[in-house]
C-alpha cells in the first residue's frame, strides 16, 4: 500500500516535471509572439519595419562605403555583399542589445511570480530570430534579381549556422542580462561595444581585406568566421566547413559562462531588483 | 531512509533560515564604485545581517488553511516568498508538492500595449496553467472579469478597476493546489474584498491548501483552521486560530495589533 502510494507519487512528480518543461516552451513561445508584435506596435509600417530597417541601413552603408570610400568587394554588388552579412548580424546585435534589460526592466514580474526566468532574455533572441528568418526571402529575391541562384545548400546551411548563432546568443544574453541587474551601466556599454564589434567584423568590408593586414588574429573574433560563413552561403551557396570552429568554441564558452552567471546571480535578483 | 513526512504534507520547511543584509548595495553604480572605491568597500564590509527567518520548521498538510500572523517584520511575507520560490533560502530545506499560485499581486506581467485577452492568457500561463488550459479557461475568465468589449482593447485604455478585475479573474481560474495570499487583497473596495473572500472560501471547500498572511485577525479566525504566530523570524505559536490569536494579543507586540483590530471593527 505504502509502496503503491509512493510509486504513484513518483509518477505524479515525473508528470509535473514534464509539465514544467512543456510550460516553459509555451511561455517562451507566448513571450516571443508578444515581443514580435510589440516591436513595431503603433507604427504606420508596422511589421514592414522588420524588412525596411536593414534595407535602409544597407542603402546608407552602401552609399558611404562603396560610393564614398570605394571598398572593393569582388564580383558581387555591394548591397548584396552587405545584406548577406548584415541580416544575420542584425539578429545578433539586436538580440543582445534588446535583452540586456530583460531582467532589470521586469522587476515587478520577477518579484511577484515564479517562472523559469531565463525565458525572458531567450524570448528576445527568438523574436529577433523571427525577424531574421523573415528577411531571408527578401535576400533570396534580391539575389535572384541580380542573377544569383540560391541553391539547395541553403536548406542545410541556414539551420546549421542558425543553430550555432542561437547557442552563442543563448549564452551571451544570459550573461549580459544577469549582470545588468547589478550593473545597469552594462546596458549602455553593450550598445557601444556592439557598434565596435560591428566594425571589427567583416560585414561592411570583405574578410580578405583585414586578413591581408592583420593575419589570422581576425579569428579571435568568433563573429568574423560566422558572418563569413553566412555570406559564403547566401552569395555562393557554399556550406560552412571546419573553419567555423572559433564560432563553435565561442558558443560553448558563452553558454557555460552564461549559465554559471545566471545560476549564481538569480538568487540575488530578489534583493537587487 | 524513510521520510518522517507523509504524502499528505504539501509544504514542508525543515530548519529554514533566511538572511538579508541591511544597507547593502545591491545595485552597483559604476561611477560610485570607481570614484568612491574605499567608501564602497567599507559600506559592503559594514553591511548588517538580518535574519528574517531563523530555523523555522513546520509542515502544512493538504487542504489546510493556515493564517500567518505576527507583528511587522516578523517574517510573514518572507515565509510566503520562500514557499513561492521567489526568495531562495539561506539555510535549511523546503519541499513543496503541487502547483503553487501566489496571489501576491494581481495582473503581474500585464502589458499595457497588448489587449486584455492576450494578457489574460499569458498571465494564466505565468501563474501555472498550460497554454491549452489557459485557452480553455479564457471564456470563463472573460465572463468573470465583466470587461465586455474592452477585452479586445489594449490594456493601457483600462481603468485601474478593470485592470484589477481581469487580474483577479485570471487568479481565480488558475486552479492551484496551493494558494498563497498576501495582504494585497486588503486593497480595493469592500465589494472587491468580499468577492475575494468568497473565492477563498470556495477554494477552501475544494480542499485547496491556503496560506494567508494577514494583519486582520478576524479574517484569520474566520477563514483559517490553523494559525501560526511568527515573531522575530521564529514560530512563537502554532495551533487553533482562536488560541493563537489570543496569545498574540496578550503578548507585548500584540497590543498594537489589538488596537488596530479594534479600530477596524
Amino acid at each position: 500500500m505504502a509502496a503503491a502510494a509512493s510509486a504513484g507519487y513518483a509518477d505524479s512528480l515525473r508528470r509535473a516535471n514534464l509539465r514544467d518543461v512543456a510550460r516553459t516552451w509555451e511561455l517562451l513561445l507566448l513571450l516571443t509572439v508578444r515581443d514580435v508584435k510589440l516591436r513595431y506596435e503603433g507604427t504606420v509600417l508596422g511589421f514592414l519595419w522588420t524588412l525596411a530597417k536593414p534595407l535602409l541601413l544597407a542603402l546608407v552603408f552602401s552609399f558611404a562605403l562603396s560610393r564614398v570610400l570605394r571598398i572593393e568587394v569582388g564580383d558581387a554588388p555591394y548591397v548584396l555583399f552587405l545584406l548577406s552579412a548584415l541580416f544575420p548580424w542584425t539578429w545578433f546585435q539586436s538580440s543582445i542589445q534588446f535583452s540586456a534589460g530583460s531582467f532589470s526592466n521586469n522587476a515587478a514580474l520577477l518579484k511577484k511570480v515564479y517562472f523559469p526566468r531565463f525565458v525572458l532574455p531567450f524570448s528576445v533572441v527568438t523574436s529577433q530570430l523571427i525577424h531574421f528568418l523573415l528577411s531571408i526571402p527578401i535576400l533570396a529575391l534580391l539575389l535572384l534579381v541580380a542573377g544569383y541562384r540560391p541553391g539547395p545548400e541553403w536548406l542545410l546551411g541556414v539551420p546549421l549556422l542558425m543553430a550555432i548563432q542561437l547557442l552563442m546568443l543563448a549564452g551571451a544574453v544570459l550573461l549580459v542580462a544577469s549582470f545588468n541587474v547589478f550593473l545597469r551601466d552594462l546596458e549602455h556599454l553593450v550598445e557601444v561595444l556592439m557598434l565596435l564589434w560591428l566594425y571589427l567584423t567583416p560585414i561592411l568590408y570583405p574578410l580578405s581585406l583585414v586578413k591581408e593586414r592583420i593575419g589570422s588574429i581576425i579569428y579571435l573574433n568568433p563573429m568574423a568566421t560566422l558572418i563569413q560563413a553566412w555570406r559564403d552561403l547566401f552569395l555562393y551557396n557554399q556550406l560552412p566547413g571546419i573553419e567555423i570552429w572559433p564560432a563553435l568554441v565561442f558558443a560553448v564558452v558563452a553558454l557555460v559562462a552564461g549559465s554559471i552567471a545566471f545560476k549564481a546571480l538569480e538568487g540575488q535578483f530578489e534583493v537587487a531588483l | 531512509m524513510r521520510s518522517p513526512y507523509s504524502e499528505h504534507d504539501v509544504i514542508i520547511l525543515e530548519n529554514v533560515s533566511k538572511r538579508y543584509f541591511l544597507h547593502s548595495q545591491h545595485i552597483v553604480e559604476l561611477k560610485k564604485a570607481i570614484l568612491h572605491l574605499p567608501a564602497f568597500v567599507k559600506a559592503n564590509r559594514a553591511r548588517q545581517p538580518f535574519w528574517a527567518l531563523r530555523d523555522v520548521s513546520l509542515t502544512i498538510r493538504r487542504g489546510e488553511s493556515v493564517g500567518i500572523i505576527g507583528p511587522n517584520g516578523a517574517g510573514k511575507s518572507t515565509l510566503l516568498r520562500i514557499v513561492s520560490r521567489l526568495a531562495p533560502l539561506t539555510k535549511g530545506k523546503l519541499t513543496v508538492r503541487g502547483r503553487v499560485s501566489p496571489l501576491l499581486e494581481l495582473g503581474a506581467g500585464f502589458h499595457p500595449q497588448i489587449n486584455g485577452r492576450e494578457n489574460a492568457v499569458l498571465n494564466a500561463v505565468l501563474l501555472g496553467l498550460s497554454h491549452k488550459e489557459a485557452k480553455e479557461k479564457l471564456p470563463e475568465i472573460l465572463e468573470f472579469s465583466e470587461l465586455g468589449e474592452f477585452i479586445d482593447q489594449p490594456m493601457r485604455t483600462y481603468s485601474s478597476g478593470m485592470y484589477v478585475r481581469l487580474g483577479f479573474a485570471v487568479a481565480v481560474h488558475v486552479r492551484p493546489k496551493i494558494l498563497l495570499v498576501d495582504e494585497v487583497l486588503a486593497v480595493g473596495d469592500a465589494e472587491f474584498q468580499h468577492k475575494c473572500f468568497d473565492h477563498i472560501e470556495k477554494l477552501r471547500r475544494d480542499k485547496v491548501t491556503i496560506v494567508l498572511v494577514s494583519h486582520d485577525l478576524e479574517n484569520v479566525k474566520r477563514f483559517c483552521d490553523r494559525a501560526i504566530l511568527l515573531n522575530h523570524g521564529v514560530v512563537a505559536a502554532d495551533g487553533r486560530p482562536k488560541e493563537v490569536v489570543a496569545e498574540y494579543l496578550s503578548s507585548p507586540s500584540g497590543f498594537a495589533a489589538a488596537s488596530v483590530s479594534q479600530a477596524d471593527h
